[in-house]
């Protein structure tokens, strides 16, 4: 699936035998969503403020708010774009991130519990985010931006994967 | 059982049949209900009393004649009285609870039973269980008494306290508790079917009281008390603590105000603290081995002894900072999954304060008795002082100067075998080595500047605690792969790794067996004389499978 690779690089961040489920788009819509709510009224608020003083100078304010928004803008879809999930035989793979990457590895094995969460603005968009943990609170696997019946499925997979592969710590 | 006073326990008639049954409907089945010692009120209670007269103090400190002036006549007996009335109410408080306190042992879980208001009842699972301490703060200490931590992974608060009971009575407890979690038997019931210990008395049937014999041990190494005295003055606390009082007395005289040197004052204090507690908690420092696992006894006021059954340390780290170079000492710390974190952290996972050379290689041993390699002490050796690709190291390449130019000679990562050993930092040396079969999950981090010089971080996830692998700035492919092949190394040693009760794997034990420490591990039992060179660990050349611990003894079986 989707790979910007660096040419001429072995890529660490895609292995050859694993094939990528991209999480849904619908976390794009999400994540504006919540960033519309957080900075809308902000931006409304300079705005208000700029044309009330009336001074050239003070539209700065708006306008580096509003460049922010547009950064954000530019940047979610491309993150969301770069996060994905692969099942393996004995473990999972998460990837995310563009400029700071990382890639966990979650052996089912190791899986001590799974949530699934969805909150009001997520069951909007019809989303949940599914977060495995294990027994290391450094694991950080969590995937956003799923359906929730892939999310179900991905819990209960994860539940009996786990038991099968049942050990300690 | 051990007769505690006060408590008509015998066995099947539960104790007092009176508030407790009437609840409890889970486990009610569970018989051999025991209190605690009756004088834990009396341990327990006065530090109410502590806790009120030191926020008086705080209280009142700052303004102390003005309080010494009130306490003239009559205010000066309203005091006393209140002090008397807290104090009273403390110890009346910890009476009550240790009146409804109460836990029985039986052959899966321990119970306990805390708690006045909201009440609790708590079940270990014994299979699951991580490390039992025995502590004795030290007016417990004076009176012969003791607490028995249970530590499960369960995460902060997890640990089950059984405070406090007679010394005899918690060695006892934890020898039953660690048999039990190893998987055998209670000798009683089925004689002669997987008992390791003779049952002194021999005709008891009872499930609950029949005692296990305490393991038996063998030291193999102790901190000498001037050796941790002068390593913790050579710690990085030290110099800084000069320098604060260096600075305050500059700062004195350059303001011309003595008040002034009194900023620096709680940083000192910080630092005072920070030695006094490196020194009272290595204090006695001793580790000695056996078949429940690895014993270290210490502490100088409050005196602790830890038990972490085989297969139970998830990853271990040995540190040296540069004043530790020159007499190469080395700090050994421990991952255990009971063993939280925070405060008690600092001193639960320490497997030895100052260790020698040598001693740091028989730490290494206690956790690890075979670290797959052909040579183990020059792995040890590259790992602890090596650079590049000393020692078969997988080396961070020539580019990852640009984003740690000091550093990056010492990233390294060698894969053995049994263990993954990761190598870091050029001043604040550290090595890292995780068994395979411990690992949680694993992960792989780039920055954009790593990405530019194609180069990536590997992190191994652990248990909470003081060790936190990571190699950084490996070359990208070389991460990938590594990556890869340790899923795969990981999941192939965990189908082939110890069960969580360690004795099951070795098969039952005969009566007559009760010591292959004694056999297996090598003369260890003084501190090893010559530090590094090859022939000075042979018990991982020569017998690399006689160790106790089940892993290699079940691969010989």
């Amino acid at each position: 699936m989707t790979s910007d690779a660096v040419p001429g690089s072995r890529e660490p961040f895609d292995p050859t035998d694993v094939t990528w489920t991209p999480v849904s788009s619908r976390l794009v819509g999400a994540r504006l969503t919540v960033t519309a709510i957080v900075l809308g009224p902000v931006l409304a608020l300079l705005v208000v403020m700029a044309v009330v003083v009336g001074e050239p100078w003070v539209w700065v304010f708006p306008a580096l708010v509003a460049l922010l928004v547009g950064w954000i803008v530019w940047l979610v879809p491309r993150q969301v774009r770069a996060m994905a999930y692969a099942e393996r035989a004995d473990d999972l793979l998460v990837r995310r991130g563009i400029m700071f990457r990382s890639l966990v590895v979650v052996p089912y094995g190791r899986m001590q519990y799974v949530d699934v969460n969805a909150g009001p603005l997520a069951r909007k968009f019809g989303i949940a985010s599914v977060q495995l943990h294990t027994a290391s609170p450094a694991t950080s696997a969590s995937i956003d931006g799923l359906p929730p019946h892939e999310a179900a499925r991905l819990r209960d997979r994860m539940a009996s994967r786990g038991e099968a592969r049942l050990a300690g710590l | 059982m051990t007769s505690v006073p006060g408590t008509p326990s015998a066995p099947g008639t539960p104790s007092t049949p009176s508030a407790s049954d009437v609840e409890s409907v889970s486990d009610e089945d569970v018989t051999g209900w025991r209190r605690m010692h009756p004088v834990t009120p009396a341990l327990k209670g006065w530090k109410v009393l502590v806790a009120v007269l030191a926020i008086g103090w705080f209280q009142v400190g700052e303004n102390i004649e003005q309080a010494i002036d009130l306490l003239h006549g009559t205010a000066f007996l309203a005091l006393i009285g209140g002090i008397l009335l807290i104090g009273l109410i403390g110890f009346g408080y910890s009476a009550v609870a240790w009146r409804v306190t109460r836990f029985a042992v039986t052959d899966e879980a321990v119970h306990l039973r805390t708690g006045i208001l909201f009440r609790q009842q708590r079940q270990a699972r014994l299979d699951r269980l991580q490390a039992v301490d025995v502590v004795q703060p030290l007016l417990a200490r004076l009176v012969g008494l003791a607490e028995l931590k249970l530590e499960v992974a369960g995460g902060s608060g997890s640990a089950v306290s059984l405070a406090f009971l007679r010394e005899a009575e918690a060695e006892a407890l934890r020898a039953e508790l660690l048999a039990l979690a190893a998987g055998l038997q209670r000798p009683g019931p089925r004689p002669g079917a997987a008992a390791v210990a003779t049952p002194v008395d021999a005709t008891a049937t009872q499930p609950a009281p029949v005692p296990f014999e305490v393991a038996p041990e063998r030291q193999v190494y102790e901190l000498p008390m001037g050796r941790l005295v002068s390593a913790t003055l050579r710690s990085g606390a030290v110099p800084m603590m000069l320098l604060l009082i260096a600075g305050a007395i500059t700062l004195a005289i350059v303001s011309r105000d003595i008040s002034a040197a009194f900023v620096l004052l709680a940083p000192l204090f910080a630092g005072v603290t920070f030695v006094w507690s490196r020194i009272n908690q290595g204090a006695n420092f001793r580790a000695a081995i056996s078949p429940d696992g690895i014993r270290l006894r210490h502490g100088l006021t409050e005196s602790r002894a830890q038990t972490v059954p085989p297969g139970r340390v998830q990853a271990i780290r040995l540190r040296q900072g540069p004043l530790w170079r020159g007499p190469d000492w080395w700090r050994v710390e421990i991952n255990v999954a009971g063993y939280g974190q925070g405060d008690q952290q600092q001193r639960d996972t320490v497997l030895h304060p100052v260790a020698t050379r040598g001693e740091a290689m028989t730490a290494l041993w206690l956790v690890l008795p075979d670290l797959g390699v052909q040579d183990p002490a020059a792995l040890v050796e590259a790992a602890l002082t090596g650079m590049d690709d000393d020692g078969g190291f997988t080396p961070a390449p020539r580019r990852a100067r640009w984003v740690d130019p000091v550093g990056w000679r010492r990233h390294g990562v060698r894969v053995t075998e049994r263990a993954l050993v990761t190598r870091s930092g050029r001043i604040w040396r550290s090595v890292d080595v995780v068994p395979h079969e411990r690992t949680q999950s694993l992960g792989l981090a780039q920055g954009p500047v790593q990405r530019r010089l194609g180069l990536a971080s590997f992190v191994l996830h652990t248990t909470p605690g003081p060790v936190s692998p990571r190699v950084h700035h490996l070359d990208a492919g070389v991460a990938g792969a590594l990556l890869d092949e340790q899923a795969e190394r990981a999941r192939s040693a965990r189908a082939s790794a110890t069960p969580e009760q360690w004795m099951r794997a070795v098969g039952a034990p005969t009566l007559d067996a009760p010591d292959p420490v004694a056999t297996t591990v090598p003369a260890t039992d003084a501190p090893r004389p010559e530090p590094t060179t090859g022939p000075t660990t042979p018990e991982w050349a020569s017998e690399p499978t006689a160790h106790p611990t089940p892993p290699t003894a079940g691969a010989g079986a």
